[in-house]
């Protein structure tokens, strides 16, 4: 870096704007964990069944998420869906594309915690006179989320980050997108992704404090 | 032996001094190669051919600066945003890249005279009804993040505030997907960008929309901004490919007609 001198208080100016930025990221990650944890519920509760037909699409999902990059399933949500007529704007397509992966991620995740609970929990539970949906839902949900709480936690880091893929379909308006932006315009490039690069931190080592004071609070027997 | 042994030190010392002072000129004549930052997705700046060979204007003034110099040209081919971090770290020596000289820009990059001069069009599909710069202010439109006319359009929205917006992509290419796919509704560009996309023929029913009322965009080269040994010499550069007719001759082959007049009228530089 010798042929370069570093101005800060032209980043830092700009760092309003960043956080502003951050809000944005932060929603995405929120709202794609939401509708991930919602599809993954059901992929789990499909790719463990024994009809064919529920186990197959799942398996497809859950394959296609995770061993194809985030960024080309982000993609593939704006300019793939485009080609068909089908128009996402940059956040929605953003945030398609990370609830897709975070959907195949979490599956795996809830599938391998729902193995971990015994079918004698089901089976007490009926045997009390619940019916199977209300056991599941009443019994193995609770202790099936306790087991998969700090992996989901981690998956909410990796969906944080991934809203930094959005640049690549427009999105201007996330951390990453206004960094763009203000880097386009003056150049400062290495002030404001150092920056960015700080703020990201802050915000993953936050979300993964608050996860192990609520898993402290929530799960302790 | 010890007077030996100090004469020894001070002719070594006196031939590392002066290769301690070269400066990025000499670093590439001594090198025998120029690199040059071009972006290739901007025709008729830059572009490939159908056996992917960068060819187009910034192309050619490449090799034409590198036969100046008496070195061999090599092309790097760098996107719109990574054209600083290529000249920072080394990457390359020169952006030949239609970079706009914006003041902001200058306080972290050196740029030289103008060398090309652009004029900006609202290309839009066919089937948007826009007919002018001013209809855009209902319609989603985007351009390349950060550049000239992508500032100046992001601007114009914003002011207007009439339902459009305004969506920045990372690179040209996207941006005509995007209008050809139906995601965006129009864009600006330069106009020898425009010609050549519709000329192209590679997205179907896309067309001109009249003049942007922007003031002509001025693009530099671009080197370190200490490098002046390096901006002088190609400031002379820019100054002789117009005064032996080059820079008509390339205007011509890449984008044809009067190449746009590089001065401005009543002021310096």
């Amino acid at each position: 870096m010798g042929n370069y001198t570093f101005q800060w208080r032209q980043a830092l100016r700009a760092l309003p704007d960043m956080l502003d930025g951050a809000l944005v990221t932060m929603q995405i990650a929120i709202l794609s964990m939401l509708i991930g944890i919602t599809i993954a519920v059901f992929l789990a509760v499909a790719r463990n069944s024994k009809s064919r037909w529920l186990r197959a699409p799942a398996t497809a999902w859950v394959e296609l998420a995770r061993n194809t990059p985030a960024l080309f399933q982000i993609y593939m949500a704006h300019f793939g869906l485009g080609s068909f007529g089908i128009y996402l704007s940059p956040y929605v397509a953003l945030l398609a594309g990370i609830a897709f992966n975070n959907a195949g991620y979490l599956c795996e995740t809830f599938r391998g915690s729902l193995r971990a609970i015994p079918d004698t929990q089901i089976r007490a539970g009926r045997s009390l006179g619940m019916s199977a949906p209300k056991a599941f839902r009443l019994i193995v949900m609770p202790q099936m989320f306790r087991i998969a709480f700090l992996p989901t936690m981690n998956q909410m880091v990796w969906a944080i980050l991934m809203t930094s893929l959005g640049v690549t379909v427009g999105m201007s308006t996330d951390l990453t997108g206004v960094t763009q932006d203000l880097n386009a315009r003056s150049f400062r490039t290495f002030e404001f992704f150092a920056l960015a690069a700080v703020i990201y931190y802050l915000i993953t080592k936050a979300v993964m404090l608050a996860a192990r004071l609520l898993a402290w609070r929530l799960f302790r027997y | 032996m010890k007077f030996g042994y100090i004469a020894g030190t001070a002719l070594a010392a006196a031939i590392a001094a002066p290769a301690a002072q070269a400066d990025k000129l000499d670093d590439i004549v001594a090198s025998g190669t120029l690199r040059c930052a071009v972006v290739l997705d901007f025709p008729p700046m830059g572009s490939r051919d159908a056996d992917n060979n960068p060819i187009g204007f910034d192309v050619d003034y490449c090799n034409d600066l590198a036969a100046a110099l008496g070195v061999e040209a090599e092309i790097v081919e760098t996107p719109f945003p990574d054209r600083i971090p290529a000249l920072v770290s080394g990457r390359v020596d020169v952006g030949v890249a239609s970079t706009s000289d914006t003041l902001e820009r200058a306080k972290t990059a050196g740029f030289t005279v103008p060398y090309f001069a652009f004029t900006n069009v609202v290309l839009t599909r066919e089937d948007t009804g826009i007919d002018g710069y001013d209809s855009l202010a209902t319609h989603t439109v985007g351009s390349v993040a950060g550049t000239y006319e992508g500032i100046a359009l992001d601007d114009d929205i914003t002011k207007w505030d009439q339902g459009g917006s305004f969506r920045p992509y990372q690179s040209q290419a996207d941006v005509f997907l995007a209008l050809s796919q139906g995601q965006i509704d129009a864009t600006v560009v330069t106009s020898t960008v425009a010609s050549s996309i519709v000329a192209g023929g590679k997205y179907e029913g896309l067309t001109i929309a009249g003049d942007a009322p922007y003031l002509p965009d001025y693009v530099g080269l671009i080197a370190l901004r200490q490098e002046y040994g390096l901006l002088n010499y190609l400031d002379l550069f820019i100054n002789q490919q117009v005064r032996t007719g080059r820079y008509q001759e390339l205007y011509e082959e890449w984008v044809g007609g009067d190449a746009p007049d590089l001065t401005v009228d009543k002021v310096y530089r």
